[in-house]
C-alpha cells in the first residue's frame, strides 16, 4: 500500500530538505489573513481527504482534494490534489506535497465534513513530518449544516443525506475526493447564504458558530 | 541574512513553489473533469471537442444563487459572464417598456445558457434573469467566451443560430411599435391647438357658485374657465379657489362665481407652441394655460400633464437633431434645447436621479456627434481606441456646471509605433475639446482632458498608471483615483475600457491598504450637522450660513460608493447603481439602502434646484445652499439625509478600521 504511513513509523523521520525548511520558515513568518472580513472577501479552502481507515493514528491518508471559495464563487483556478503514491519511496518528495499543501492553504480558514476525521489526520502528518502543531480555523459543515438547516434535519448526519435534501446531484457509485470536494463546496455556498440571513456575516464568526455548534451538540 | 543563504532559500522556495503549481495543475484537471461530466449530458457541449470542454471546465466559476435573488438585469452594465444553468430553475423577464423579443417571461433549466445576445455583443443585458429555485450556475468570463466561439465551430454555431433567432424576432417588434408611434407623434414645437383639451366646459361670470361647483361635479373636473358672452375668457375658479374665496371667505353659495374666480387667467393664441406653455407654466407658477383663437375666444386648454406627456417624444426629436446636426453649430442649438428642456422637468418635479441621467444621456449623443463629426478630418480604421469619460460624466451624474473630464485609450497595431499614433489622437482630441467648449462643455480647469498627453494614453499605460495609483496611495494618487476610476467608454471600442476596468477591479480589490487609503480619504470630510444647531454653516469661508451640497453632500455618498465597488467588484461607474449593487454582495438590508439612495437623490435634487431654478441663466452654477431659506419640510429631510451620509461613513469606518 503506497502511503504516508511507512514515513511515519520508523521513529524519527528523515530530516527535513533544506527547501522545504526554507519554505516553512516562510510560511511560519507569514500572516493569516484577517478574519472579521464579509464572507464575500474571505477565501475559505474546501478540504476533503482520502484514507485506508477512520483512525487516524492507525490508518494512512493517501490523498488530499482541495478547492478555493472566495467572493461566493467556486474557483477553478485555485484547487489543489495530491496523490501520496505519486510521491514514491521518496520521504522528501513527500515533504514537499505538505509544504505545497500549506503554501496552497495559506493560512485561510478551511471547510471540511467532519472535522474530528479530517481535522485529526492532517495535525498527525505535519506533527510526524514537520513538528508542526496544525491548527487552522475550521468551519465542519457536519456540525454546521444542521444548525443552519435546522427545517431539513437536527442531528449530523451522513453527508449523502445533506446531497439529498438539498437537491445536489451526488452521482451513483463511489465519488472521487474532488467530486467530494465539489459537493461540499456547493454545501458551503449554500450555508453562506443562510449564515449571512442569520446575521453571521464574517468568517470570524461562522467559525464561531461552526465550534458552538459542534460543542452544543455533543453537551446536550 | 547574507547573499548566500537569500540565494538558497530563493531556490528552495522554487521546488517547493514548481510543485505547487503542478499540484495546482493536476487540482484544476480533476475539477474541470467533474464540469465535463455534467457539459457531456447537454447540447452543444457534448458536441464539442474534448479541447473546448476542458477549456470551458477551467474557467468556469460555479456559483450558487440562492431562490429569488437577481442573477443579472439591465442596471448591471455591460455583461461580464456567461451563465450555464446546472440545476435549479430560472426566470428570464423583459426588463422596461420595449418589448424586444416575442416571449416577456421565459423560464429556463438545467443545461440552459444565457444571455447569449447580450455577452456576444459586450452590452447590457435586455432582460431580468431571476433564479425562482435555489439554482448553482457556471460562469465564463465573456473574455473566455468569445474565445471559446472563435475556437469551438460547434459552440459558434450554436450562439450565432440563437442570436439570429432573436434579430428576427425583434425586428419584426421593433416595426410594430415604430408603425404605432409614428401615427402619435407631437413634439414640443407643436401648435398649442393640437394639444390637451378642445372646448372645456365654462360657465358664465354671474352663474351662481353653488350652480358652478355642481357643473364640476357633474364633469368631474378640477377646475372651471368663467368666459362672458363672446367666449372670451375673464377668469379660472380652481379647487384651491372654492377653499380660500368661498369656504374661508364664508362667501354665500348664491353669490356669482365672478367674485370667487382667479380674474385676468394666462392665455397663449393657438399658434403658440407647447414650449411656451411649458414656460409660462414655469414662470408664473401656474398649472393650466388657456387657449384662444385669433378673436380671443375660448377654444382649449393645455394642462401641465398635457404637457408632460409631450416630453417623451421632445427628448427623442432633441436626439434626433444632435445625431443628424451636420456641424457644431447645429449643435450648439441642440446643447441649448437640452438645458431648457431639463428645466422644465426639472420644474415639473421629476426626480434627481432620472434627470442627471437624461441629461447625461443627451450629452453623451452630443459628445459623440462631435466625435464623428472630427472623425472626418482624423481617419483611424483599423485602430482600436475609445474615448473616455471620467468624473461626473463617467458616472452618469452630470448637471449642467460641468466641465469636460475625458481622455482616450489606444491599442498601437502592428506596424504603428506608440509615439506617432500618440500625436494624430492628440490632434483629434484637441479639435473635440475646442467643439465641445462651443457646446458648453467647458474646457477642464485641471486639464484632464484628451489632448493632453498624460491622458491619451495605451491600454497598457492606462494599467500601468491605474496600478502605480494602486501601490503608491499619495495624495495626488488618492485624487486621481477618484476621477479617473470612475471611467465609461463613450465611443469606439468599449472592450478596451471593459480590460480596463478589468484590471482595475482585479488590482484594487486585492490591495487592502489602497482601499484602506481611498477610505481615510473619504472620511476626511464630514457631513455639517452641528452639535447644538441643525447645520454647522461655517464651512465655507466667504459664505458665512451656506453649505456646499456637493463638496459636504453627495460626494460623500459617490466617495463611499466608489470604495464598496471597488472591493466588490462593481463594474458600474453610477454612484446610486454602485450602492446598490454593492449592498446586496455585502449582505445590506434592503431598506437601509434605500434609506441611504433616497438621502442621495434628496442632495441631488436639492442642487439640481438650486442650480437651474436660482442660479442666473447663463452663468456656471455653485452648490452654496442657504439651509435657513429652505422651508421647514426640505430643512428636515436634508437633516436626515445628512444623517445617512454620517451613517455610511462610520460603516466605512468600521469595514476598513479607520480611526
Amino acid at each position: 500500500m503506497l502511503g504516508l504511513k511507512k514515513f511515519f513509523k520508523s521513529g524519527t523521520p528523515a530530516p527535513l530538505p533544506a527547501d522545504v525548511l526554507a519554505a516553512l520558515e516562510g510560511w511560519r513568518a507569514s500572516e493569516a489573513p484577517p478574519t472579521d472580513d464579509l464572507h464575500f472577501h474571505v477565501r475559505y479552502v474546501i478540504v476533503d481527504i482520502v484514507t485506508t481507515g477512520m483512525n487516524a493514528e492507525k490508518d494512512e491518508l493517501l490523498g488530499i482534494s482541495a478547492v478555493a471559495v472566495r467572493q461566493h464563487s467556486i474557483l477553478p483556478n485555485d484547487a489543489l490534489s495530491i496523490d501520496f503514491g505519486a510521491a514514491g519511496d521518496d520521504p522528501s518528495a513527500v515533504d514537499r506535497q505538505l509544504m505545497a499543501l500549506l503554501k496552497f492553504i495559506a493560512k485561510a480558514p478551511m471547510v471540511c465534513y467532519h472535522f474530528p476525521y479530517v481535522g485529526a489526520f492532517l495535525q498527525r502528518v505535519f506533527k510526524d513530518r514537520f513538528g508542526l502543531d496544525f491548527q487552522p480555523q475550521w468551519v465542519d459543515l457536519a456540525w454546521l449544516l444542521p444548525s443552519l438547516f435546522e427545517d431539513k434535519a437536527h442531528s449530523v448526519m451522513p453527508l449523502d443525506h445533506w446531497i439529498e435534501v438539498l437537491g445536489l446531484d451526488g452521482g451513483s457509485g463511489r465519488r472521487e475526493s474532488m467530486d467530494n470536494v465539489l459537493l461540499l463546496a456547493r454545501l458551503f455556498q449554500m450555508l453562506l447564504v443562510r449564515a449571512a440571513g442569520k446575521q453571521v456575516d464574517t468568517a470570524a464568526s461562522l467559525i464561531d458558530e461552526s465550534r458552538a455548534s459542534s460543542f452544543l451538540r455533543r453537551a446536550y | 541574512m547574507n547573499t548566500q543563504s537569500s540565494l538558497e532559500q530563493g531556490a528552495a522556495n522554487c521546488a517547493v513553489s514548481e510543485l505547487e503549481k503542478s499540484l495546482r495543475e493536476e487540482g484544476r484537471r480533476r475539477l474541470a473533469g467533474s464540469t465535463q461530466g455534467f457539459l457531456k449530458k447537454h447540447a452543444p457541449f457534448q458536441k464539442m471537442s474534448a479541447d473546448a470542454l476542458q477549456f470551458f471546465s477551467e474557467r468556469s466559476e460555479i456559483v450558487f444563487y440562492p431562490a429569488g435573488t437577481t442573477i443579472l438585469g439591465p442596471d448591471n452594465g455591460n455583461v461580464q459572464y456567461f451563465y450555464l444553468i446546472e440545476s435549479g430553475k430560472v426566470q428570464a423577464r423583459q426588463a422596461g417598456e420595449v418589448t424586444v423579443t416575442e416571449y416577456s417571461i421565459l423560464s429556463l433549466g438545467a443545461g440552459e445558457s444565457f444571455p447569449i445576445g447580450a455577452v456576444t455583443a459586450g452590452r447590457p443585458s435586455t432582460n431580468i434573469y431571476t433564479a425562482t429555485e435555489d439554482t448553482f450556475c457556471y460562469q465564463l468570463p465573456a473574455a473566455d467566451f468569445l474565445q471559446l466561439m472563435t475556437c469551438s465551430p460547434e459552440f459558434n454555431l450554436f450562439c450565432t443560430q440563437y442570436i439570429a433567432s432573436l434579430l428576427n424576432q425583434s425586428r419584426q417588434q421593433l416595426q410594430l411599435q415604430f408603425a404605432q408611434k409614428a401615427s402619435e407623434q407631437q413634439t414640443l414645437n407643436s401648435p398649442l391647438a393640437g394639444i390637451g383639451a378642445r372646448n372645456p366646459i365654462s360657465v358664465m361670470p354671474d352663474t351662481p357658485v353653488r350652480k358652478a361647483l355642481e357643473t364640476m361635479s357633474a364633469a368631474g373636473i378640477g377646475s372651471l374657465v368663467v368666459a362672458g358672452e363672446d367666449r372670451k375668457p375673464v377668469g379660472v375658479f380652481t379647487r384651491s379657489d372654492l377653499l380660500d374665496r368661498v369656504v374661508l371667505a364664508d362667501l354665500p353659495h348664491t353669490a356669482p362665481i365672478s367674485q370667487a374666480m382667479s380674474a385676468n387667467p394666462f392665455k397663449l393664441e393657438e399658434h403658440a407652441t407647447a414650449y411656451d406653455a411649458m414656460f409660462a407654466m414655469a414662470t408664473h407658477g401656474i398649472r393650466h394655460v388657456l387657449v384662444t383663437d385669433a378673436e380671443g375666444k375660448l377654444t382649449g386648454v393645455v394642462s401641465e400633464r398635457d404637457l408632460f406627456a409631450l416630453q417623451r417624444v421632445g427628448l427623442r426629436q432633441i436626439r434626433q437633431t444632435i445625431e443628424s446636426a451636420p456641424n457644431v453649430e447645429a449643435l450648439q442649438q441642440a446643447a441649448a434645447d437640452v438645458r431648457q428642456l431639463s428645466f422644465n422637468m426639472l420644474a415639473q418635479g421629476v426626480g434627481a436621479e432620472q434627470l442627471t441621467q437624461f441629461i447625461s444621456a443627451l450629452n453623451d449623443a452630443l459628445t459623440r456627434r462631435v466625435l464623428e463629426l472630427n472623425l472626418h478630418n482624423h481617419n483611424f480604421d483599423g485602430i482600436d481606441w475609445a474615448w473616455l469619460a471620467f468624473g461626473s460624466e463617467g458616472r452618469d451624474e452630470q448637471t449642467f456646471s460641468t466641465d469636460q473630464d475625458n481622455g482616450i485609450v489606444y491599442a498601437v497595431p502592428e506596424g504603428e509605433t506608440a509615439e506617432a499614433l500618440k500625436q494624430r489622437f492628440l490632434a483629434f482630441a484637441l479639435d473635440v475639446n475646442q467643439d465641445l467648449d462651443r457646446c458648453g462643455f467647458p474646457l477642464c480647469k485641471g486639464n484632464i482632458m484628451a489632448s493632453n498627453p498624460q491622458w491619451c494614453l495605451t491600454l497598457n499605460q492606462w494599467q500601468q498608471q491605474f496600478s502605480s495609483w494602486i501601490r503608491e496611495p499619495h495624495p495626488d494618487a488618492l485624487l486621481n483615483a477618484t476621477i479617473f476610476f470612475d471611467f465609461r467608454p463613450l465611443y469606439g471600442k468599449t472592450e478596451l475600457a471593459d480590460a480596463m476596468r478589468r484590471y482595475l477591479l482585479q488590482h484594487a480589490s486585492a490591495t487592502p491598504l489602497f482601499l484602506r487609503a481611498m477610505a481615510k480619504n473619504a472620511l476626511d470630510v464630514e457631513p455639517p450637522l452641528g452639535k447644538l444647531r441643525d447645520f454647522n454653516t461655517d464651512l465655507e469661508p466667504g459664505y458665512p450660513g451656506k453649505i456646499d451640497l456637493k463638496k459636504y453632500g453627495s460626494r460623500i455618498f459617490v466617495d463611499v460608493a466608489r470604495i464598496y465597488a471597488l472591493a466588490t467588484g462593481v463594474h458600474n461607474t453610477n454612484s446610486v447603481q454602485r450602492l446598490r449593487l454593492s449592498a446586496q454582495r455585502l449582505n445590506t438590508k434592503a431598506e437601509d439602502v434605500n434609506a441611504v439612495l433616497e438621502a442621495l437623490d434628496f442632495i441631488q435634487l436639492l442642487r439640481l434646484r438650486h442650480q437651474y431654478l436660482e442660479g442666473e441663466p447663463g452663468v456656471q452654477g455653485d452648490n452654496l445652499i442657504e439651509p435657513d431659506k429652505l422651508n421647514e419640510l426640505d430643512r428636515r429631510i436634508l437633516k436626515e439625509s445628512f444623517r445617512q451620509a454620517r451613517k455610511i461613513q462610520s460603516r466605512l469606518k468600521l469595514d476598513y478600521q479607520v480611526n
